[in-house]
């Protein structure tokens, strides 16, 4: 019985949503049956070109999380392991966190356009700062003991880098990574319905809202939420296995 | 000697801004770049002189911080009341907690076209939708903090003989409070986000409109002034909150 | 010439806002292959002093001298076992070991087979592709001696090695390193709180008082006492070195030795 408990809330909710768009007058427009959401999925997979929405919102999710996540993870390298670099442009990164992320939408697409280029920037931009503060946070965060034995074992900054503030940072900089890759989505989803019209789930979304279609909406809930959780899954999964050794 | 430090670092820490200021001046001055792309710094603080002056941006900033108190508090509140059922009882969080994760895994904007079917495009959205950013980052930290309460401290409140009040009172939440800190800060900064994302879309007043506004318009001065009040309100807001939990946390020992 | 010669040195912290003397005016001589621990209560500086020798800190006043050359910085002519083992979690034991060959001219086949000699050493030959955290307290000591020795460093530092083992494994690795000091005729300066295991390794005790850290005694151990940690030349030099750091023993106190110290 345990095992199932989990499903139990999903399975009472589908029957009262069932229930309440069969029952009542609330027009399926409005609230369509769930079998309705799933069938206009199906169709859309089988020939409404839903695949190709979905495969261009994951090429540009990935394309502004790789730039965003590298860029990200250098600057924080770069922030942890030179005290003059945090000096110098830590108070300034700290300040551009304050601004809010979709602030930057409106400049972002008046400099790199509407299009593509537009939202990639504006993905990239969202995945760069947890990349970022987690990377410095991690490498600064190292034990004192570690940098005085380096010294004791006279390794060059390479050797530093690679045997003691990498892997040390590790756990830190792939949890950085994990928020990147659900900020870059978010974002993905949002330079989607801010910006220019072009394939992709955001656009899809918009499509269906402002054709009043409710059922084409929700089928891009609930894909949009399936990728979210497979790119935890996957996140976590990598986690695992990257820090697996150092467990017990 | 520690004055000095002190003022190495902040004059460090200034130096790269207004390099960067130099340059954006030098590059307005010589007309490297069209003003759609990068107006002149001095532009842009007439605009917000102007803009202040005329009450517009005071209006639209109480607007988008009115959004945010309204959201944040529901779904603070609620984020509360689920987080800690949630983190107390195993066996809601049995029934519960996968559903929670599941659609907490829903981009949050991909609810704004549900809910502008569901509800309209008028203050209800905006409500709905920031309640949502910040009631997913409470529940999740403050369920954490309530379950991660150190098995020894519940032994200590055993030992002693506590009643479940107590037990809730004396050890629980102390023990939570980082986490319900954590929760709330993250929830505020999620409201933050969210009112500039909704403001943009979906709206005719506020900041994020400013802004939108001004980007329509080829007003980038306009975008800039609005980007740099951005930033002060999220600093004041980060520094707001960092005061309280300090008060909260006393017992806490801080790296320095 | 003295192989270490620590001439006249000071060292002085800022503490909140105060001066605070660690070192005052230690001078100290070790000939090569010598065993020498300095023993003190916490606070006494032993570990700054270590940290002079090793050149991650500087003197105020006086030098540390290596063959007659001031010491500049960190080298590979000494090696140090700190009190935690400080192994790197995400390197096993043999890369851990090897680590330390970074700097070092030898051949990559080489330095292979100088890791596998170390961790044979250590007895840990079994243990090579283990992670720290699948160590024992003592296993992972053992490593980091290794590490400590991999480069045949001149000098030998040992900064409390041992003080966060628990006592059996204490006892057995004291005879484990008085056994692997010897085999390499390695010059060895052990920094210790315990007294039985000063005078259990070292040739010579340099006593230290604190407040501010200085030299108040220097004595030579016999060999012969050395041998059995219960004869009473061994219990009479403990005893000695005890009453010296302001510990009065019961044996002292009445004289109750056939003969004096």
């Amino acid at each position: 019985m345990k095992r199932f408990s989990p499903l139990l809330v999903p399975l009472a909710a589908l029957a009262i949503w069932e229930a309440v768009s069969r029952l009542t007058h609330v027009s399926h427009e409005l609230l369509p049956p769930p079998e309705k959401v799933a069938a206009r999925l199906w169709d859309g997979f089988a020939n409404g070109g839903m695949a190709g929405d979905l495969a261009a919102s994951l090429l540009r999710e990935f394309a502004g999380f790789v730039i965003g996540a590298a860029s990200g993870v250098a600057l924080g390298l770069l922030l942890g392991l030179s005290r003059a670099a945090s000096r110098l442009i830590g108070p300034l990164f700290l300040g551009y966190r304050q601004v809010a992320l979709f602030a930057w939408v409106p400049l972002l697409s008046m400099w790199f356009g509407g299009g593509e280029q537009g939202k990639i920037a504006f993905i990239a931009l969202a995945a760069m700062a947890p990349a970022a503060v987690n990377t410095w946070r991690g490498t600064s965060a190292l034990p004192h003991s570690y940098i005085e034995l380096s010294r004791v074992l006279m390794f060059r900054p390479l050797d530093y880098v690679r045997f003691v503030a990498l892997p040390g940072a590790l756990p830190a900089i792939l949890t950085g990574l994990r928020s990147s890759l659900i900020a870059a989505w978010l974002a993905t989803v949002g330079a989607e319905l801010f910006l220019d019209v072009a394939p992709g789930l955001g656009g899809r979304m918009n499509e269906g809202r402002e054709t009043f279609q409710m059922d084409l909406v929700l089928a891009s809930v609930v894909l949009l939420g399936l990728l979210g959780l497979t790119f935890s899954r996957l996140a976590v999964a990598a986690e695992k296995t990257l820090l697996k050794r150092r467990a017990t | 000697m520690k004055l000095h430090h002190g003022a190495v670092r902040v004059v460090a820490g200034i130096a790269v801004p207004l390099l960067l200021l130099g340059a954006w001046s030098l590059t307005a001055r010589e007309g490297w770049l069209p003003d759609q792309i990068l107006p002149a710094p001095g532009v842009v603080r007439a605009t917000l002189k102007e803009f202040i002056a005329s009450g517009e941006l005071l209006d639209a900033t109480l607007i988008s911080l009115e959004r945010v108190a309204k959201g944040f508090a529901a779904g603070a509140v609620t984020g509360l009341a689920f987080g800690a059922a949630i983190g107390l009882s195993p066996r809601l969080n049995r029934l519960f907690g996968p559903t929670f994760l599941g659609l907490a895994q829903v981009p949050l904007l991909a609810w704004m076209p549900v809910m502008i079917l569901l509800v309209g495009i008028d203050e209800g959205l905006k409500v709905i939708l920031i309640g949502i950013a910040s009631f997913i980052p409470v529940v999740l930290n403050v369920a954490q903090g309530f379950r991660d309460v150190p098995p020894a401290l519940r032994e200590v409140g055993a030992v002693l003989l506590f009643d479940p009040w107590s037990m809730l009172t004396q050890i629980v939440l102390p023990a939570a409070v980082p986490s319900v800190f954590t929760g709330l800060r993250e929830g505020l900064a999620n409201a933050w986000q969210t009112v500039i994302a909704v403001e943009l879309f979906a709206s005719s007043e506020g900041l994020g409109y400013l802004m939108s506004w001004g980007r329509q318009l080829f007003q980038l001065d306009l975008v800039l002034a609005v980007v740099v009040v951005l930033g002060v309100i999220g600093f004041a807001l980060n520094w707001g909150l960092a005061r309280v939990e300090g008060r909260l946390g006393r017992w806490q020992v801080r790296p320095a | 010439m003295p192989a270490l010669q620590i001439a006249g040195v000071d060292r002085t912290f800022h503490v909140a806002g105060k001066l605070v003397p660690a070192l005052r005016d230690i001078s100290l001589s070790l000939r090569d292959g010598e065993f020498v621990a300095i023993v003190g209560a916490s606070g006494c500086g032993k570990s700054t002093l270590l940290r002079l020798i090793l050149g991650l800190d500087r003197p105020d006043k006086g030098e540390v001298r290596i063959d007659g050359q001031p010491v500049r910085g960190p080298g590979l002519d000494r090696g140090i076992v700190f009190q935690e083992h400080r192994l790197l979690p995400w390197l096993t034991a043999e890369t851990n070991v090897a680590a330390a060959l970074r700097r070092s001219d030898l051949p990559a086949a080489q330095r292979r087979q100088r890791v596998a000699e170390y961790l044979d050493l250590v007895g840990l030959t079994a243990f090579a592709k283990a992670w720290p955290a699948q160590l024992s307290g003592g296993m992972a000591q053992r490593v980091a001696i290794a590490r400590a020795l991999v480069n045949r460093p001149r000098f030998l530092l040992l900064d409390e090695p041992l003080g966060a083992l628990d006592a059996l494994t204490r006892l057995r690795l004291q005879a484990e390193l008085a056994r692997i000091v010897r085999h390499g005729g390695t010059t060895a300066l052990l920094v210790t709180h315990d007294v039985d295991e000063a005078v259990f390794l070292a040739d010579r005790l340099v006593v230290m008082q604190p407040h501010p850290g200085r030299i108040s005694d220097v004595l030579t151990v016999d060999p012969a006492a050395r041998r059995d940690r219960s004869s009473s030349a061994f219990l009479r030099v403990r005893d000695k070195v005890l009453g010296m750091l302001g510990v009065e023993t019961e044996a002292v106190r009445v004289g109750n030795y056939e003969t004096a110290a």
